[in-house]
């Protein structure tokens, strides 16, 4: 039975957001005995809430607090007032995600000592490498009962899967495959096998796929060790005199604010919201933002360098039906910069719907170039380039002096400029996913700009050096040492895999930092 | 539903692009009403002149030129233009200035409209010069939309909508590709 605590109640541990996360955090902690509120903006969604309608889930769950971009990406131009697709509900955007589970590669950790120093990119290393989070990686993978790892079979390859491999084989890859995905393909830990519904994105009705939603969060819950409150939007969090966190004040769904006072809080409310927190949180000892000596909170914004390719072809390929994402290239995630670039790309399914795939094909386009395209839409195939962004200084969340959301808290803006090594990337991603489908009989190739971003990273990230970052190797505040990270704000570098299995692995390895030294009495 | 010879001005208008004179506009009660002539449908416009809701008919069909689908879709798709303009005041103005431009732009003639323009090419480029302003975004931006998110439509193109409630795709073809 879910917990209740006291607003007073300085013992508990606060965490903001329930997703990837803040989700996973709080049921390890819970679990471990540690009592935790869960702060969450959004709403509690039942399953029943969840439908199989793009347009109808993409307003029911999207954070739509207003924010605004500037910078020469072209998501500021196509996208003005939406530059980033994150979640705002119980279970965050795990609710949403394509389920893509990668772990990242080895030098993916140490890019500053693999690429070298690169003009105009802040590229630093992680404190941590990949042996270390292997055991973490591992532990995420059973937990969220990862397809392809431990006995559990790799999901079948679908039409729009079966257009990807042939065109892959054709240009020479090796690496194509369906991917490790966060969905079942067999009945596991009390939910159903996927059936190939293809509204992932909008949410499993069958909860095949992997969400906070419907796992972490009703398990901490039954500890009674864990209260959610939904509707509670974070505005601003305390601390005393001795620069130590005291508590987070929030929103009701009225409106009304209350403060919940804490012993530790955790910060889950992804890359905008998280660095927003903290800057909104200035005072006379932190003038810069709470947590914020090293000036790096919300700097380092990376969010993947995108693009996707469509290919028409003269026969249906359907590839609305089945599992979104269940279709991979991976031979150009290798580190090689003979190809103008550092870093490596995916190359991943992405289908659309047809409301969906009306507004994205050409944002903004109309007239028959475009109609013949959509006509053709039952024999549309798509791909997304899906890789590393380098971090840069001047990509960054800041909030406005002058406009305010609807609690009179400072909103944020979202800054991009793109690097020359992403836009060479992409170009190359562009290329080589318009060859993958010429080679095997495309009649037209359509390349789409970035969409809104899904992934989120970097804007307060891990530093060995106070200086350098916001926190430390374990996403603890080198300023406030009872304030933690626990998003993907985290990164130091975004590498080239989809980034939700790396912050499950984090937060599986924070909970027992944690835990060790709230029992060490340390924090 | 009153017959539409019985009040105010009955025009008929085809589309253009499609051929058949199709869609009637008509006023009724001082509100315009696209019926079919078959008498299979209405749809009442009550914010909107007759001679507004041409144009905007015309627009969208200019905007998503698609032979297959039939004008009733368009009629649909541009309702919300019409309740939005009766919420609010400055999206009716927006609206009622934007159409006047494309009427001027498309140099339709005195007394004519954007939808008396029988080349589509001119049609084309009198879009072309508003596309960058307010009116374009909203007419596009929420038509985009109304349009293609009609599920009567979606078989047209191919597309099978919501799966969950049949049992998702995994016995209803997800990999019955073929030609590969």
């Amino acid at each position: 039975m879910p917990a209740k605590f006291d607003l007073n109640d300085s013992s508990v541990v606060v965490i903001i957001g329930s997703g990837a996360g803040g989700g996973v955090l709080a049921n390890e902690l819970a679990q471990r005995g540690i009592s935790v509120v869960v702060l969450e903006a959004g709403k509690r969604l039942q399953m029943s809430d969840i439908k199989n309608d793009e347009v109808a889930m993409f307003g029911l769950f999207t954070w739509m607090d207003p924010r605004t971009t500037t910078g020469t990406w072209t998501v500021a131009k196509l996208w003005p007032t939406l530059p980033v697709w994150t979640c705002k509900l119980v279970g965050g955007t795990t609710v949403h995600w394509g389920a893509v589970a990668l772990r990242f590669q080895e030098h993916e950790f140490k890019p500053r000592t693999r690429y070298g120093s690169v003009a105009g990119a802040n590229l630093i290393d992680w404190p941590i490498d990949l042996k270390e989070m292997e055991p973490y990686y591992e532990r995420a993978e059973e937990k969220m009962g990862v397809s392809g790892r431990n006995g559990m079979p790799l999901l079948p390859i679908s039409n729009h899967g079966k257009v990807l491999f042939a065109g892959a084989k054709k240009l020479g890859y090796k690496e194509y495959r369906v991917p490790t995905m966060g969905i079942n393909s067999v009945p596991h830990d009390g939910r159903a096998s996927c059936q190939q519904t293809g509204f992932c994105i909008q949410g499993c009705t069958f909860q095949a796929k992997w969400s906070t939603m419907y796992v972490e969060i009703p398990k901490a819950e039954a500890t009674g060790r864990a209260e959610i409150r939904a509707e509670s939007q974070a505005l601003r969090i305390e601390h005393d005199a001795k620069g130590k966190v005291t508590g987070v004040v929030y929103a009701d769904k009225n409106g009304v604010q209350h403060r919940q006072k804490a012993r530790i809080v955790c910060l889950a409310a992804n890359a905008i919201e998280s660095p927003r927190l903290l800057l909104n949180s200035e005072s006379s000892m932190f003038p810069q933002g709470l947590a914020n000596s090293s000036g790096q909170v919300g700097r380092n914004y990376m969010k993947h360098t995108t693009g996707t390719v469509f290919a028409v072809f003269e026969k249906p390929v359907h590839m609305y039906r089945g599992t979104a994402q269940s279709g991979i290239v991976m031979d150009e995630a290798r580190l090689d910069p003979s190809r103008g670039f550092v870093g490596g790309y995916q190359m991943e399914l992405l289908p659309q719907g047809l409301p969906s795939f009306a507004q994205n094909v050409m944002p903004g386009g109309w007239g028959r170039e475009r109609a013949w395209v959509l006509d053709r839409y039952a024999n549309v195939a798509g791909l997304w380039v899906i890789g590393e962004d380098l971090p840069q200084e001047k990509n960054r969340i800041t909030v406005h002096a002058d406009k305010k959301d609807q609690f009179g808290m400072p909103i944020p803006n979202v800054h991009f400029d793109d690097h020359p090594n992403d836009t060479a990337m992409r170009e190359h991603g562009y290329k080589q996913g318009a060859a993958l489908y010429d080679a095997i009989g495309a009649k037209k190739i359509v390349k789409v700009p970035p969409y809104p971003s899904t992934h989120n990273m970097g804007t307060n990230r891990m530093a060995d050096h106070p200086r350098d970052g916001v926190v430390n190797r374990y996403g603890q505040s080198h300023d406030v040492k009872n304030l933690f990270v626990s998003d993907g704000s985290q990164f130091p570098s975004s590498g080239g895999e989809n980034p939700t299995l790396t912050i499950v692995a984090l937060a599986l390895r924070q909970s027992e930092y944690i835990a060790e030294q709230m029992k060490k009495g340390a924090i | 539903m009153k017959d539409a010879n019985e009040r105010g001005k009955v025009s008929r208008r085809g589309f253009l692009a499609g051929g058949a004179a199709t869609i009637v506009t008509v006023a009724v009660s001082g509100a315009t009403m696209l019926l079919d002539p078959g008498g299979a449908w209405a749809i009442e416009l009550d914010h909107l002149t007759q001679e507004q809701a041409r144009v905007l008919l015309q627009l969208v069909r200019d905007l998503f030129p698609h032979p297959r689908i039939a004008e009733t879709y368009y009629a649909r798709a541009i309702q919300p233009l019409n309740d939005e303009a009766g919420r609010n005041g400055s999206t009716k103005k927006l609206l009622a200035d934007g159409i006047s431009q494309l009427n001027r732009f498309s140099k339709a003639g005195p007394g004519k409209t954007y939808a008396d323009v029988a080349n589509e090419g001119a049609r084309v480029a009198a879009i072309k010069r508003i596309e960058q302003g307010p009116f374009f975004a909203k007419v596009y931006g929420t038509t985009v939309v109304s349009f293609y998110n009609q599920p009567a439509l979606w078989p047209i193109f191919g597309y099978e909508g919501p799966s969950s409630a049949k049992g998702g795709y995994l016995h209803r073809g997800f990999d019955d590709l073929d030609w590969l």
